[in-house]
This record gives C-alpha cells, structure tokens and sequence, in this order.
C-alpha cells in the first residue's frame, strides 16, 4: 500500500482532542456545568472539524494510505504507533465525529454527575477514533479495549431500565470477544517471523493456511461479539436500552462498526484464505441476525428495543456484504456502516428526547404523539423511514448495493434477507402508525416541542443522511479507491 | 570491596539500626517514629537510585551485582516507602510497637535485597529466610480478635513447609552437581534436567518462591494473611514481596532453560491452575482484602507465564509486570488503608459511594482496578500484552487463550468493586478526607499507571537490558 506522510499530524490532533479535553475537565469543578458541556463540546468539534477536513482532502485521485504517521513506539516487540487514513476508514472517521459532536449537544440538559460523564464519554471517543485510524495491531487492540469499557460506567451510572444487569452482560460479553482476539492477534504476530504488529507488513506475510483459518475465526467471534453477529447478539438490544441517550447514539452509531469493522480491517485484511473458509459461515450468521433481528423487534412494544433489534438485523446487513467478498458489497457494507450509524444515532437521539419528558417508551402509551410535539416526532419518523429503507436516503444506497452483491453469490440468504426487510418495513410503518399516530395520550398533552437549539444536533443527523441519500456518489467513489485494491490484495 | 557495591543494603541495615534504637525508647512517639521512617525510606529510594548501574561480584562471588539485581532493589525500596507512606495511620498496631513494625519492615527489605542479588544457593535460601522471619513477626502484630494470630501460624506454617520443600530440592541439586553456585551448576543443569532427579531438585528448590508469589500449590496462606495482617502489612506483601519473589524465580528458572520439556509442562500446568483457580475464587469473596488475595493468586499465574518462556521477551514482560504490579495493587491497597482508616477489614460494599466522598481515590482505585484487570490504557494492560505475546512466540497457543479468557473471568469481580465505589449509595458513610501528601501521591500513582501504560518503551529497555545478566 502506498503511504503518504503528513504534512502536519492532522489524525493526532484528531485523537488527543479529546483527550486534551478529558484532562481540562479533571481540574474543572463539578458545579460548572456550562463550562464542563462547552470544553466537551469544543474538543468534539474540533475531531469532527478534523475528521470532515481528511474526508474531503483525501486525495482519490492519489488512493493509498494518507496522512501517514508512524513513529517506533516499543522497538523491542516491534510496536509501531501508525495511522493513517484511506477510503476504508475515512468515513467512518466522519461517522464517529458527527455522532460524538451530535451526542454532546443531546446530553446538553444533563444534570447528573455530568463532569464524570463527559469524561468517561471522552475517552471511549478517543478509542473509537483510535481503532479507525490506527495500522498497528497493538494500538488497535489498546483503542479497541478504550473504547469498550467506559461503557460500563456510562451505563451504569446514567442509564435505566435494568442498567446494573446490561452494563454487566455487555462488559462480559465484550471482554469475552477480547479474550478471543488477543490469542488471534498474538498468532498472527508470533508466526509472521517478521515479529511486528504492523499491519501493513504483516499483510506481505504469507501465512500458512490452517493460522489464518484459527486466527480468522478467533477474530471474526472477538470481533463479532461487539457487530452484535448473531447468536452473539443478546448483549446488544438490552445495552442498548438501558444506556443513556448519547451513549446509545455511540454505541449503536459507532461502537458496533468497530467490530465490523475490525473484521475487515485485520481479520479479511490479513487472513484472506481464512476468510475463504469461513465465509458461508458469516453469510449465514449474518442471514440469521437479519431474520432474527427483523422477526424478535416485530414482538417489542417498547421503542428503544425496536430500534435496539432493528440494529441487529442492519449490522446483519453489514456483515452480509462483507461476506460476499465482492466490490458491490464491501462498498455497500462500509456505506451501511456509515449510513446505519447516523441513523441509528438519530432514532436514539429522538426516543431519548421523547423519553426525557414522558418517561415512558411503550408504543401504545405514547398514542399520537405527532400532534403532541410534530418535531420531535418527525425525527422520530425519519428515522423510521431511513430504517426501511426509503430512497433518497443514505441506506437505502447502502442496502441495495449489498444485496445486488449477496442475489449474486449468496441468492438464498440474499432473498431470505430482502423479504425480512420487507416485513420489518411494514413493521417500522406500524410502530409509527401507533405512536405517533393515534388519538394523543391526555397526559402528555402540556408539553413542548423541541427548541430550535436542542433540535440542532437532530438536524445534523437528518442532513447527512439526506445529502448522502442524494449524492451517494461522493461517498462510494472514496470508498471505491480502498475497497478495489483491497480485494487485489486478498 | 566497593561500598557502592554492597551500598543498598548497607543503609538500609544502618536504617535498621536506627529503627532498633527507636524501640528502646521508653516514651512512645508514633509520629516522630513515622517522620523517621518516611526521610529514612525516602533517603533509600535515592540510595538504590544511585546504585543503579554499578556492576559487580561480592563474597566469593556469591553475591552479583548487575543491572537486574539493582532494578528490583530499586522496586524494593520504593515498595518500602510507598508503604511507608501509607503507615501514618497504624491505628490497628499498638503504638508501641510502632518502631518495632519499622525495624522489621527494613529488615525483610534487606532479605529481599540480598536475595535478588544472590547468586548461590545458601546465600538465596539465608536470604530468602531473613526476609520471611520479619514477616511471621509483622503479619501477627496487628491487634486483633485471634484472626491475626491465625494468620500468623497460618503463615509461619505454610512458609516453613515451602522452606522444607526447598532444602529438600537445593540437597537434590547439590548432590548432582557438586556446587552451590549458579554459574557452575548452569552448565550442568542440560543434562540433569532430563532426568527426575533434576526435575525434582528444580521445582522443589522453587518451592520456597512459589510460596511467596501465591502459586498453586502454596497459595493457601494468602487469603487468610491478606485478611489478618495489618492493611500496611498486606501491602507490603502484596507489593515488594512478590517483585522479590519474581526476580528469584527469573534467575532459578534460567536454570531449566537448556532444555526440559516436562520441566516446563509443569509450570504451564501451576501457571493454568493458579489463574483459574484464583479467579474463580475471588468471585464470591465479599472482604476487599481476600479478594486481592485471590487475585493475586490469579496473577501469580501471569508471572509464571511470562517466566515459563524462558526466553528474553518472557523475561522482559515478566520484569515489566512485576514493577507494573507493584504499582498498581499499591494503588489499591492504598485506596484501602486510606478508606479503613481505622485499620477494620473493609468489605467491598464499604466502599460504596466512595466518588462521592472522595473522589480523587475513586479516580485511583478506578485506575488500580482497571489496571489490575488488564485494561487499557494502563501498565496492567501492556504488562499483560507482553507476556502474552512472548508466550505465545514460544508456541503457548492454549496457555494464551486461557490467559485470555481468564482476563474476562476477573472482570467480573474487578468490576464489582467498580461498581460500589461509583453507583451504590453511600448512605451513611462518612466522606473521606485526604491530606495533601496523599493527594500527591494519588496523582503520582494515576499518572504513572497511565504514562508507562501509553509509554512503555523506556521501561522495556531498562527490562532488557536487566535480563541479558539473567539469561
């Protein structure tokens, strides 16, 4: 892979930002609750100021690895700190930075503990940042397990619903899937013979069929564990509900496609005959979770578990493409990602807002609540409507691309995965009819709608996913320029 | 003979010495005695500092002086002082023991010197037994309701079978090669290890230091002691005593590395058993101190991982964790005594809401814990990457995922203490004030846990180059 070094550490600007904020806000006091939102704010933005910089000045034309860093970290154990970024995980640098930028504004009305929270919330950013930019296996695995256990704390602290028992079962479930990646990780490292944990190099290695089979398959349930891969999924929806707003739009937005993502990045990337052998396991996995995903959610009444069972079945979708190993569905699963987070982060955004006024969730309690609060209602009903897959939006660009590639290699967990779109389609409609739709809920009846400002970060959400919806093209001719060559190397 | 050779434990006796007057006085002063203590250990840690480097053989060359020997004399004597630090409130040792508590303190530091130094077998094993007779007397001291003194026996017990078992092991290796000195039974242990009279003589001899780490099968006293000894005193055997034990055990196992197949088979098999069974156990514990008991079982493991290699990369993560340990079950233990300031037994429940009444050791038991699970980004967690990795360069495919997945057994427990500490409610407990040394010393720890974790690199050169005398 070509690299070209920076001219200035843009991705390192990028991923101490936060961390400069985290640290201003150890020394700030906890009655400063304006201050404490504002450094929040301002060192999100200026990751995603970074993050929309390297998307648009990503040079396609170049193609290869740009704004390269690399400095030796430890030599003895060839640890390199290295990143850089290509088509691959530029958008997902975006992803991250709208949803952490959206999710401190959500949080503005926070009143609890909210110094801690910003911090925790800081530096699981700060892993999610570092997991997509970094080239070095070490550093990947260090970002990876940053970004992991915050959440326990978030969770349990600022979340409801039986949050002691999903911050638990989440942490579990994910140190889990670490505790498979580690012994993958280290085998690829100790029979390189080359004894770095450089990706790049260790693409060059060629390792014997039956390591990439055991390290392929260690890393794809590691990995997995966190994309919510079916039957490893249970951990999600219960997670999901119980987290606080923010850290829903995170984890579901962005923390789930790191495991996806990882999976391609150093599982495909570096065990490609590992892959060949596993993949009609991962389409099936991945069917599975579609089905299952889309069935289970027609069964739920309370709104932050249908989105929660609505995201299993798209990172189903997610990782169905990767499984096809084709140009249409790697391009498709990484529009997904993309797509699937704003959107995702969107639907939590909405709930925890209608959530924070009604306290209740239960579809038929809410009734018709359009006419409650419009607003905050439509948000609501973008979303829903992005979910099903509605062109003009960004998804629908990112279903279809994945599920021309899977007709075409995989044509009955391909049609099986369309029709369980269609019915959760007609569902996601129905969940809409009957929320937002019937006679309103007498109680609720005094409230406002959302303020232009706290409507703000909602905005955003609803405008990417339309400018993406319009001009998909900006986003898969970037991700074209990594994806081609990346299948060449496999 | 260079005095800067032997300089270590010479102040260190001379502090001992000091200490020994300060028990013939005949009106108590805890906290004169404490100031003492504190410059005395603070002017050791300068000391060992200052030493670092020097190179050199004393005693008929019984005794070596390198670069291996003097790192963890340096970890040893700032293990003294750090627990030092945490002594000011002794209120569960009479006051006038309190010099007595000191004398032997220092003393079992010099033990643990002269044993990582030793370089023939008499020599590790008087030197080994120095630094355990002061602990039999220190773990007994607290004044207690009889738990004390069943520690104590416990403890004097357990340690004088080891002790048994390693003469026993020492005679073995003795008889077979007719030497005492490591450097000339080296060579000769290739071959002797092939056959169970080497084998035997081996693992025995290491009996006496698998006792100190807590390894399956001599891990029985930890528990009890941890729960019995003064919270001072537990720290000082959870910190110090085991960077002595390691850095012993680093130098006895080199012995097996020629070859031995079935000499190694069965420290993968004590390394296995010692995590699993340590993790298991401190899930169900409720009292703070047994479950770092247990966990230092589980972590014993990890050591003997890393050691079992045999390899420089085993070594060097094996050194690296054992300074990163510790660092990092002080923090802990230091957030204990400053909670039971009293000196009680604290349960883990206790230490509920503890953000809130003091946040500044909610931020270092948050960090000692994550640490000490293994979590990024911490010394814990590249500590415990290293030795994965050297082991698993070595082809320990299954030890490594059972390492593996132990690291997410002891999340469990580990997050439970995280878990009372941050969201229970503190109800009736009273808030926790610091002073401002403690302060200080909580942001020394919070940063050297993160900045070694993120920045490993000169640590592990250090370890390097500290290995290259063992191997």
């Amino acid at each position: 892979m070509v690299e070209h070094p920076a001219s200035f550490p843009y991705l390192s600007c990028m991923l101490l930002s936060p961390v400069v904020g985290l640290c201003i806000l150890l020394f700030m006091k906890e009655e400063w609750d304006f201050l404490i939102k504002c450094v929040s704010l301002v060192s999100a933005g200026l990751s995603l100021a970074l993050a929309i910089f390297t998307f648009v000045a990503y040079d396609k034309s170049l193609g290869g690895l740009q704004f390269v860093e690399k400095y030796e970290w430890v030599q003895t154990f060839g640890i390199t700190y290295f990143v850089g970024v290509e088509g691959l995980n530029a958008p997902l640098l975006l992803l991250t930075g709208i949803v952490i930028f959206t999710g401190v504004l959500t949080m503005w009305e926070l009143d609890h503990r909210v110094k801690e929270y910003f911090i925790f919330m800081l530096a699981l950013v700060t892993g999610v940042f570092g997991v997509f930019m970094t080239y070095d296996m070490f550093f990947f695995f260090l970002f990876y397990e940053i970004a992991v256990v915050p959440m326990y704390i978030l969770i349990l602290v600022w979340g409801s619903t039986r949050k002691e028992y999903a911050a638990m079962k989440l942490t579990l479930y994910l140190m889990a899937g670490s505790g498979l990646i580690i012994p993958g990780i280290l085998l690829l490292y100790s029979t390189s013979g080359i004894f770095t944990f450089n990706m790049v190099m260790l693409h060059g290695v060629k390792f014997s069929p039956w390591i990439q089979k055991v390290a392929f398959v260690l890393m794809f349930f590691g990995f997995g564990v966190l994309a919510a891969v079916w039957p490893f999924h249970t951990w999600s929806p219960v997670g999901h509900v119980a987290a606080p707003t923010a850290v829903s739009m995170l984890h579901a937005g962005v923390l789930m496609k790191l495991g996806s993502f990882a999976i391609l990045r150093v599982a495909m990337y570096l065990c490609p005959e590992g892959f060949v052998y596993w993949k009609q396991l991962m389409a099936l996995l991945a069917t599975t979770g579609i089905v299952y995903g889309v069935f289970v959610g027609l069964a739920q009444t309370d709104l932050k578990y249908v989105i929660g069972y609505s995201s299993v079945s798209h990172m189903g979708i997610v990782c169905l493409g990767l499984a096809t190993g084709t140009v249409d569905g790697l391009n498709g699963s990484l529009f997904q990602m993309f797509a699937h987070g704003i959107m995702t982060a969107l639907f939590f955004s909405a709930v925890g807002f209608i959530y924070d006024r009604t306290h209740t969730r239960e579809i038929h309690e809410l009734g018709g609540f359009s006419r409650i609060m419009p607003v905050a209602s439509a948000f609501f009903i973008t979303a829903a409507l992005c979910g099903a897959g509605v062109p003009g939006m960004a998804s629908f660009w990112a279903e279809l691309l994945v599920f021309i590639a899977t007709v075409k290699v995989y044509p009955i967990q391909g049609l099986l995965a369309i029709a369980a779109l269609v019915v959760g389609a007609l569902f996601a409609l129905r969940v809409v009819q009957t929320s937002f739709f019937n006679e309103p809920n007498p109680k609720f009846v005094h409230f406002e709608d959302v303020s232009p400002f706290l409507g703000l970060p909602r905005m955003i959400l609803i405008g990417t996913l339309i400018f993406f919806g319009f001009f998909p093209q900006v986003m898969v001719s970037l991700i074209k320029t990594a994806v081609v060559p990346f299948l060449q190397g496999m | 003979m260079d005095m800067m050779l032997f300089g270590p434990e010479l102040y260190f006796l001379g502090a001992a010495l000091i200490f020994f007057c300060l028990t013939l006085k005949r009106q108590v002063n805890p906290k004169t005695d404490y100031q003492i203590a504190l410059a005395l250990a603070a002017g050791g840690v300068a000391v060992t500092v200052l030493c670092l480097f020097q190179q050199g053989e004393l005693f008929f060359k019984a005794y070596r002086v390198d670069l291996f020997s003097q790192i963890f004399k340096f970890a040893l004597a700032l293990g003294f002082f750090l627990v030092v630090t945490i002594s000011h409130n002794l209120s569960h040792i009479e006051a006038r023991y309190h010099a007595e508590y000191y004398l032997f303190l220092t003393t079992t530091t010099i033990g643990m010197m002269m044993l990582v130094s030793a370089v023939e077998l008499l020599t590790i094993y008087v030197a080994l037994e120095l630094s355990s007779y002061s602990l039999y007397i220190l773990v007994p001291l607290r004044r207690g309701d009889g738990i004390d003194v069943e520690a104590g026996i416990k403890y004097l017990f357990i340690g004088a079978v080891s002790s048994g078992f390693m003469l026993f092991g020492l005679s073995y290796i003795f008889g077979a090669t007719h030497s005492t000195y490591l450097t000339d039974i080296m060579p000769k242990m290739a071959q002797l290890v092939q056959s169970p009279i080497g084998i035997l003589g081996l693992l025995f001899s290491l009996a006496g230091f698998f006792f100190k780490l807590s390894v399956f099968p001599f891990h029985f006293w930890a528990p009890d002691v941890y729960q019995g000894a003064a919270n001072q005193v537990t720290t000082f055997i959870a910190t110090a005593s085991k960077a002595a034990a390691v850095a012993v055990l680093l130098r006895l196992v080199a012995l097996g590395s020629s070859y031995g197949y079935s000499f190694t088979q069965v420290l993968v098999l004590l390394s296995i058993v010692s995590m699993t069974l340590g993790n298991l156990t401190a899930i169900v514990q409720k009292d703070f101190k047994r479950m770092l008991a247990y966990s230092s079982i589980a972590h014993a493991g990890y050591f003997i991982m890393g050691i079992l290699t045999m390899k420089e990369a085993g070594y060097i993560g094996a050194v690296y964790y054992a300074l990163a340990y510790l660092v990092m079950n002080f923090t802990v233990f230091m957030v204990l005594s400053e909670v039971a300031k009293d000196g009680r037994d604290l349960k883990i429940v206790e230490l509920a809401g503890l953000w809130k009444r003091s946040p500044i050791l909610s931020l270092s038991l948050i960090l000692g814990i994550f640490a000490l699970a293994g979590v990024p980004p911490s010394i814990g967690f590249t500590g415990k990457l290293l030795i994965f990795t050297s082991a698993m360069n070595q082809g320990y495919f299954w030890l490594v995922l059972i390492g593996a997945v132990n690291g997410t057994i002891c999340l469990y427990y580990y997050l439970k203490v995280v878990y009372a500490s941050f969201f229970m409610d503190p109800g009736d407990l009273p808030p926790v004030p610091i002073s401002w040394p403690t302060r200080v010393l909580n942001f020394a720890m919070v940063v050297i846990i993160i900045g070694f974790g993120v920045f490993p690199d000169q640590v592990v050169r250090l370890a390097q180059a500290a290995v290259k005398s063992v191997l």
